[in-house]
């Protein structure tokens, strides 16, 4: 066998094999690449530091799966430590049905991490006042537009069953008008609804967190300003998690950072084997 | 009877909804946030459709002992046990039913979803060839955007996020546009056609 067919006919387990090396190697050898951070990352962590604390509330929507939780759900983390961090009301709320389990592990984990560093009240973040979790609920356009109403005819409960009005937070957060921004962290086209019926009719200014493969839909919402920012995939979470870290806000530097490098040398490993690929059949074609 | 009826309602709601929008007076806001809030209870009795629908296909498979019975037997119970702990014991951070989320179920959809990942790599090495012009013009813009996007791109030159980042922006965003410019036309279509009884298959089943 020739060289080049040698290549061309590489076996699927050595694929595999290298695969699970390069995936698995940064983990324990980080390779600390610095990130370039993209405009429309920057875009959203300036938007979210223009908000005054204490203010206007940010909507997280939390509609990723678990299949796509190693992409979002850092996201999520970040954009939550930021808010939390500038003293900044979340409403979370999710409209698919397997968001409610991650997005009240987000709220915990994060809320848990800045109260075990919090020396007072004003430092803590308490459920009702800093942040309440919606939970999920059918028929998301209908709810949607119905949110800019009233969010309490929408959720008249959290989704722990206590009565929002029981809230000092939701008793202030009323409708669209008290939101800075709603960012829409999802796995599928969940930002579509909320730029398409919202943001026509009351004006809420929309932000989303999507993976990868989903990002090159979102660029003409981008240009335009229906989105005032978006994460793109991983690399979006881990230029945000860059973002909060220089900026202070946390001093642990987040999961996406170290996901991006199994991500890049996964990417390299596949643009060799292309390579390799197209190499053998260039050869292998004029030797015939 | 049983198709001229739907057909009036869908009529009737879908011409007073498309000219509700245009008319901010109390009473059409007023009818309008009635009208989402029955869709919202409408879409939640379709869960109860859906479930419904699992117990009766899964149930069949486990009373005539077909293939993989014993997958549908697990689905069922997995349903009634996760549906009672979260109803019983609550669903908050520390509970049960959390920890059976987090523990079981999001890595198994984590895993599903990493094997995609292989499968990804090695069709890519066998399938991703520049047979043609469309081909290698293809397999380069993926190449750009794959080594733009990554952090090493930086250290191949100093520009080359940039452009991977233009190619995002302006052929990408080109082509993505009219793409949406289709959909949005199709919607429109689609949607008059609904509201004007041309197109019927909505309703289902025969005259």
């Amino acid at each position: 066998m020739r060289w080049f067919e040698l290549i061309s006919r590489i076996d699927r387990r050595i694929i595999y094999l290298l695969l699970t090396i390069f995936v698995i190697l940064p983990f324990f050898i980080p390779l600390k690449i610095s990130q370039n951070i993209m405009y429309q990352t920057k875009k959203l962590f300036d938007f979210i530091e223009d908000i005054q604390p204490n203010d206007k509330a940010v909507i997280i929507s939390i509609d990723y799966t678990p299949q796509t939780q190693p992409e979002c759900h850092p996201m999520a983390l970040a954009l939550l430590k930021h808010c939390f961090r500038r003293h900044i009301p979340v409403l979370g709320v999710s409209f698919d049905p397997q968001g409610p389990g991650l997005a009240v592990e987000a709220f915990a984990m994060v809320a848990n991490e800045i109260n075990r560093e919090a020396t007072n009240h004003q430092d803590s973040i308490i459920y009702g006042e800093d942040y309440v979790y919606l939970g999920w609920k059918s028929g998301r356009i209908a709810a949607i537009i119905q949110m800019g109403e009233s969010i309490k005819d929408v959720f008249p409960r959290d989704y722990f069953r206590n009565l929002i009005d029981s809230f000092p937070l939701t008793q202030r957060i009323r409708n669209y008008k008290d939101v800075a921004i709603a960012i829409i962290v999802a796995g599928a086209a969940y930002s579509d609804e909320w730029v398409m019926y919202a943001q026509p009719r009351y004006g809420i200014r929309v932000g989303a967190g999507v993976t990868a493969v989903m990002a090159p839909e979102y660029y003409p919402y981008l240009q335009v300003g229906q989105f005032s920012g978006m994460l793109s995939g991983m690399k979006g979470a881990a230029e945000y998690e860059k973002l909060i870290f220089d900026h202070g806000y946390t001093k642990v530097p987040g999961k996406a950072g170290t996901g991006m490098d199994s991500q890049s040398m996964v990417h390299l490993l596949i643009i060799v084997f292309i390579l390799l690929g197209n190499i053998g059949y260039f050869f292998t074609r004029r030797k015939r | 009877m049983k198709r001229t009826i739907p057909q009036a309602i869908c009529l009737m709601i879908g011409i007073v909804m498309v000219v509700q929008f245009f008319v901010p007076h109390p009473i059409s806001l007023q009818f309008n946030s009635m009208i989402l809030k029955w869709v919202i209870v409408l879409t939640a009795f379709a869960m109860v459709l859906a479930i419904g629908n699992l117990i009766m296909h899964h149930t069949a498979k486990i009373e005539k002992k077909r293939e993989g019975w014993y997958y549908s037997l697990v689905t069922l119970i997995s349903m009634v046990v996760m549906a009672i702990i979260g109803l019983c014991l609550g669903v908050e951070s520390e509970s049960l039913f959390q920890k059976i989320y987090l523990n079981i179920l999001a890595p198994l959809g984590s895993t599903m979803f990493a094997l995609l990942a292989y499968y990804m790599a090695s069709a890519a090495y066998r399938a991703f060839k520049a047979r043609s012009l469309e081909a290698t013009l293809l397999l380069i813009a993926a190449f750009v955007v794959m080594i733009g996007f990554m952090p090493f791109g930086q250290y191949l030159h100093p520009k080359f996020p940039a452009f991977a980042e233009w190619v995002m922006q302006v052929p990408n965003m080109a082509s993505k546009r009219g793409i949406l410019f289709g959909i949005a036309f199709g919607s429109i279509a689609t949607a008059l056609k609904i509201i004007l009884g041309i197109e019927r298959s909505w309703l289902g089943g025969k005259e």
